[in-house]
């Protein structure tokens, strides 16, 4: 679980995408992904996945985590390719519509503090589950941290030890139950403070302002532009997919650029 | 078999917006239930559970490709009104972090929801048969069979999503014509197609004939029947150890849900019972 990096990562980086409002990251995102979805020529997918890389590469992401959080649903969509898929070119689209969509859901999450990206849905879904989306993030953290520490405890009292996966399944399982118990006097003493502070029934949240509107706009744009390529390839197939091979050029020389921008700038 | 690990863009159009519009609807109807009374209190208590499920979902056992849910737990404790809605808020997370996918959402939440449903319904019908000191097994019981029915409920799902010519029309998803594409350096020197480089068409195929299909049902079902059993029993084995402890440690919790008023905690104990 990398929430905690994740966090820091949205919160105390800066990039230009950090600086883009998170309404039109979310928009973005929408379009990438209604991109992904719109296709299934594998290069067309492969190119969107690596025009988002160079987004992240422009954005200078940690890219360590970016793909262990994008390569995470890929071990899940080689088991479902693996499992359904007629094909192999099938299967491998699969794996790539996955990471494609994982790669421009972690660049939203990466760079937008998470507040930010559950404001928008909180205003449309009931109340009650509006806060309590709001409220999970804040538990994430608390919940993380007590389970390290009870695993901890239980590792120093010998109750994990590889000799004994008997016991150690034990120890973890009563480190879960006690994480249970404690998490639902943990939602108790939240209640009390929400009452204190106020609480009435809605949490809310004000979303940022752009810093820069032509960036919001060039992201959009550019979102727009791949979703508009991924259509006019699945409508025009028959005349275009012989030249699929083209889109993978423009995202990687896209990466090279930026790479050596970078290192000019280092 | 907790939630379908299916990419954005592989089931139809119509199924995943069918999975949302359910999902929507489910999440609205328990949102109302749910407000009628102490809905103040419920908001912090979904969203521990919420962050429970996530945490047990996002570790996953490597070499297994499994992950343990803790949604029966969650559906035991819950009851059904606040599960339906903590089910859409772990796949709504669970998404955003790329795990899951944004179009399967609604389809992820009515499983997960059911599967906490189901599991809360199966636990307390157990309960009344074994009475209560056999709370580890019932709940053990309960989980084998929840996931039996959801890892059912699943494998329709892909079915109806590959089902042959009615989806390849509606959605063009994978229409092997459109997935084929070749190298323009040579003609026939490197080609690929879906069904060995071959222009099939929906046309080419007969009703029902799997080959005609774009996800194969049957080898998904063999594959998961023949693997899910043993996630079934880790994920019971799990529920059986966390339910039998806290049943011992606060039975109230177990039998009678977190809000009765005698789990509030102890004046003083700012630790949480630890």
């Amino acid at each position: 679980m990398h929430i905690g990096r994740i966090d820091e990562s949205a919160t105390l980086a800066d990039s230009w995408l950090h600086r883009v409002s998170p309404v039109s990251k979310l928009l973005a995102f929408a379009l990438v992904l209604g991109a992904a979805v719109s296709t299934w020529n594998a290069l067309v997918v492969g190119s969107l996945a690596l025009a988002l890389v160079a987004i992240a590469v422009s954005a200078r992401l940690r890219w360590r985590l970016l793909l262990t959080l994008a390569g995470y649903p890929a071990v899940f969509a080689l088991v479902f390719a693996f499992s359904a898929a007629t094909s192999v070119l099938g299967g491998v689209t699969i794996v790539l519509k996955a990471v494609t969509a994982a790669l421009a859901a972690v660049i939203v999450v990466l760079t937008t503090p998470y507040p930010y990206v559950f404001a928008p849905i909180q205003r449309i879904v009931p109340t009650i589950v509006g806060d309590a989306l709001l409220m999970t993030y804040r538990s994430l953290f608390l919940l993380l941290e007590k389970f390290g520490n009870l695993i901890t405890a239980s590792r120093l009292r010998a109750g994990l030890t590889t000799g004994h996966p008997v016991r150690s399944a034990r120890a973890t399982t009563r480190a879960l139950g006690g994480l249970l118990i404690y998490s639902f006097d943990l939602s108790q003493r939240s209640y009390d403070i929400m009452r204190m502070r106020g609480y009435e029934g809605r949490l809310h949240v004000t979303l940022p302002r752009s810093t820069d509107r032509r960036v919001d706009v060039a992201l959009v744009t550019g979102a727009l532009a791949l979703l508009g390529v991924s259509l006019t390839w699945r409508l025009g197939y028959q005349a275009l997919n012989p030249y699929s091979w083209v889109l993978p050029i423009v995202p990687v020389l896209a990466i090279i650029a930026t790479l050596l921008t970078k290192e000019k700038a280092a | 078999m907790s939630h379908i690990h299916i990419p954005d863009g592989v089931l139809p159009l119509w199924l995943w917006v069918a999975g949302w519009i359910a999902a929507i609807v489910v999440v609205t109807v328990a949102g109302r239930i749910a407000s009628r009374s102490e809905a103040r209190r419920k908001v912090p208590l979904i969203g521990v559970v919420a962050a429970l499920m996530i945490v047990a979902m996002s570790s996953e056992i490597v070499p297994l490709a499994y992950h343990v849910n803790l949604s029966v737990i969650g559906g035991i404790l819950l009851a059904p009104a606040l599960s339906a809605i903590t089910a859409f808020i772990v796949v709504l997370v669970l998404a955003m972090l790329g795990h899951g996918g944004v179009t399967v959402l609604g389809l992820n939440a009515i499983v997960i929801g059911a599967e906490m449903v189901i599991g809360w319904a199966l636990f307390h019908a157990v309960l009344r048969a074994l009475g209560r000191s056999r709370a580890a097994i019932g709940a053990g019981v309960a989980t084998v069979f929840t996931l039996a029915i959801t890892t059912t409920l699943v494998v329709g799902i892909v079915w109806l999503g590959g089902a042959g010519e009615a989806a390849e029309r509606e959605t063009g998803a994978l229409d092997p014509a459109t997935m084929r594409f070749e190298n323009p350096f040579a003609e026939g020197v490197f080609e690929f197609g879906l069904f060995g480089g071959k222009d099939h068409g929906p046309d080419d195929y007969e009703d029902g004939d799997e080959a005609g299909r774009y996800l194969s049902a049957g080898r998904f079902a063999a594959v998961v029947y023949t693997l899910g059993p043993a996630g079934w029993l880790i994920e019971a084995l799990v529920t059986a150890g966390i339910i039998g402890y806290v049943a011992r440690v606060r039975p109230k919790m177990v039998f009678e849900g977190p809000l009765a008023e005698e789990h509030h905690r102890i004046p003083g104990d700012e630790s949480g019972g630890h």
